[in-house]
């Protein structure tokens, strides 16, 4: 069953076409790869599925709903979460806070509640912060709970937005460059974390990777952009050998 | 028991506000009277605007504007209709507060509707505006005394009641930020793209933040109005804002209990400063030289600090005392500096009254906080029993408590 979809999906900068027409299915319990040389129009496209941006033209379908121009918060509640290339937590917040904040889109208590400090609030709050020491133990940052995030060494960075995400429990999780700036140990580590969110947590997981051998040994289904444009779709020994994509990373011959 | 709890908490902090009153108006003239009253409204805004901007982050500098829509709206109820009103004396005072915390908060959502769009300096700007529109809109109404100023009768002198405001407002902003409610907030300041990722209704966090905010700054504005009797456009003038906003930076953006004392300690010392007697009874001077030697061993002692501070050399301990050697060194040198420059003929001539120094000295503080400590006084840190207990050496305080 279709989870996700895009239908022509097209932005324009000005006189820049960052991602034309692109198109593709992703299936729930999909293992999604979205590949491409730089500039390719990679994180735009989670920028038009998160709702960062409106696309210029084209559709986005979600869960079978239109979710075209929906602004990014009701996105996150329909139950899409992301992660960012240049990793934004909330420097200033704990590990644990920062893991509450992604939770935080379930509440049902009201802000009058909470600036009366009645029991509901202060219960809600405790249930919010046990549910997310349990995320916390699932990706090994339990022991640095308290640790102003900003503290945290990259890796851990990455896995706390990982958390973060994950807090908002989501249908499909968007994973943009997960593993840079990782050691080859830790890349291991996240390849497993990355098929445990899936197979035992259910979710769909959509991810960009420049590191070919971790997304040929992750994915079972790869989108390649270049220039803005898809240029091959298929399984990861498909695209391997796909001549086009070759090009785009290598360069023609000339 | 909850609730049992709670209404023993709210007695308790009623009570105290009213014992402290009562001692007060026993034992204080009415001008030591003037500076509670002020310190209590200072501490209000203060923290009113600490969380606009120092837990939301949405840069305002335009607060004292909703301290004047609350103090001439009210104000101007109380003329009109306080001789009609079923309600007299004190009820009637409680109503004005709420009354100006209503149109302050009111106002708060007409300016709070702009920081969606803008941030940072663009911000600033706005509220910086509006704050000046409110004020010339005031000034050119006749209904509201116009640059003449507004007669506000009756008057009420009630020291408890502006403490519990603050009490109430501290209150406010801290069970915000102990639920989970005051997270957003945070994450808003923090990274707002992030927090839309998260789902975060930003808009409505924002816009919270502004209502919440000015309505305490309306209901202080009530108070003010009904303290003093009279109130003009200059009493809301821009540099009020900019002190609002110098006392949340001073006591660390983002801490509630930084802006607190920091509103009590600005609100008292230009005061204090202004009160200094000489040894004989008349007014304090001190000569040129004097004022020129102490600005020079400030100025070399800052440096020295700052330099030792930066290096980070030794342990903790060590750097404390030899910044108390600095300090002590310091003054050594004011001496010594002084005399050395009392040889110049018309620098030891010049005599200065010390009150008048007030603004240069409330400045120099100001410089030299900001340069050791940016991040204000007690940076993001509240104030906590733990803290307290392992201040006098008790081991193993959990930090923070996880409900684990």
């Amino acid at each position: 069953m279709s989870l996700l979809q895009l239908d022509q999906a097209t932005i324009r900068f000005g006189g820049l076409v960052a991602v034309n027409s692109v198109s593709f299915t992703i299936n729930k319990g999909d293992l999604f790869g979205l590949i491409g040389p730089n500039g390719a129009g990679k994180t735009t496209c989670f920028n038009l599925i998160t709702g960062v941006y409106k696309p210029t033209s084209g559709e986005i379908r979600f869960d079978g709903r239109n979710i075209t121009g929906t602004p990014a918060n009701r996105i996150a509640r329909l139950g899409i979460a992301r992660t960012f290339q240049n990793i934004r937590l909330f420097k200033a917040l704990s590990v644990l806070e920062n893991v509450v904040v992604g939770g935080f889109l379930r509440h049902r208590t009201t802000l009058g509640s909470a600036l009366g400090y009645f029991p509901s609030a202060i219960k809600e709050t405790e249930e919010l912060k046990h549910e997310a020491m349990e995320l916390l133990k699932i990706l090994n940052l339990d022991q640095v709970a308290n640790v102003r995030s900003a503290d945290l060494s990259y890796g851990m960075q990455r896995r706390l937005e990982i958390a973060r995400a994950m807090a908002t429990k989501p249908q499909l999780l968007l994973l943009d460059e997960p593993a840079a700036g990782m050691n080859p140990f830790e890349k291991e580590e996240l390849n497993g974390m990355v098929k445990k969110i899936r197979d035992e947590h259910g979710m769909t997981v959509l991810l960009i990777e420049h590191d070919m051998r971790f997304v040929m040994s992750l994915c079972e289904r790869i989108v390649v952009l270049d220039h803005g444009e898809e240029i091959a779709q298929g399984p990861p020994s498909a695209i391997r050998n796909d001549p086009k994509v070759i090009a785009a990373y290598l360069g023609e011959a000339v | 028991m909850f609730w049992i709890k709670r209404l023993l908490s709210i007695i308790l902090a009623v009570a105290g506000c009213y014992a402290v009153d009562r001692i007060a108006t026993g034992s204080l003239d009415s001008y030591g009277q003037r500076l509670i009253i002020l310190a209590g409204l200072y501490v209000t805004l203060a923290v009113s605007l600490n969380l606009i901007n120092g837990i939301t982050g949405q840069f305002s500098i335009g607060h004292a504007a909703f301290y004047q829509v609350g103090a001439y709206l009210t104000g101007y109820l109380s003329v009109t209709f306080y001789a009609k009103s079923s309600l007299q004396g004190i009820p009637w005072l409680v109503a004005m507060v709420l009354a100006g915390g209503v149109f302050a908060a009111i106002a708060g959502l007409v300016v709070g509707l702009p920081s969606l769009r803008l941030r940072g300096d663009y911000l600033a700007i706005v509220t910086l505006g509006f704050g000046e529109i409110i004020r010339i809109l005031v000034q050119n109404n006749a209904k509201l005394g116009g640059s003449y100023g507004l007669n506000v009768a009756p008057k009420f002198q009630s020291i408890w009641l502006v403490l519990l405001l603050a009490v109430v407002c501290i209150a406010v902003c801290r069970n915000l930020l102990k639920t989970a409610h005051g997270l957003p907030f945070l994450s808003v300041r923090e990274d707002e793209v992030a927090s839309l990722a998260m789902g975060v209704n930003v808009t409505k966090v924002k816009v919270s933040a502004f209502i919440i905010g000015s309505a305490f700054a309306g209901a202080a504005g009530a108070l003010l109005a009904h303290y003093e009797g009279f109130i003009t456009p200059q009493t809301f003038r821009m540099d009020v804002s900019f002190i609002i906003l110098t006392m949340v930076v001073l006591g660390g953006t983002g801490s509630i209990t930084g802006s607190a004392l920091a509103a009590v300690f600005l609100s008292y010392l230009p005061e204090y400063l202004r009160g200094l007697k000489a040894a004989g009874g008349g007014p304090l001077t001190v000569s040129g030289a004097g004022v020129i030697a102490a600005l020079l061993a400030t100025a070399f002692a800052v440096a020295l600090i700052k330099r030792i501070m930066d290096a980070g050399l030794g342990s903790p301990t060590r750097r404390g005392l030899t910044y108390l050697g600095i300090l002590v060194g310091g003054i050594v040198a004011q001496f010594v500096l002084s005399m050395g420059l009392s040889a110049i003929k018309p620098l030891a001539a010049a005599q200065i009254e010390a009150g008048q120094l007030r603004m240069v000295i409330f400045a120099v503080t100001l410089i030299v906080l900001m340069l050791l400590r940016p991040q204000g006084v007690f940076a993001h840190h509240e104030f906590s029993w733990d803290f307290v207990k392992r201040l006098f050496g008790a081991k193993n305080v959990k930090t923070t408590e996880i409900a684990a």
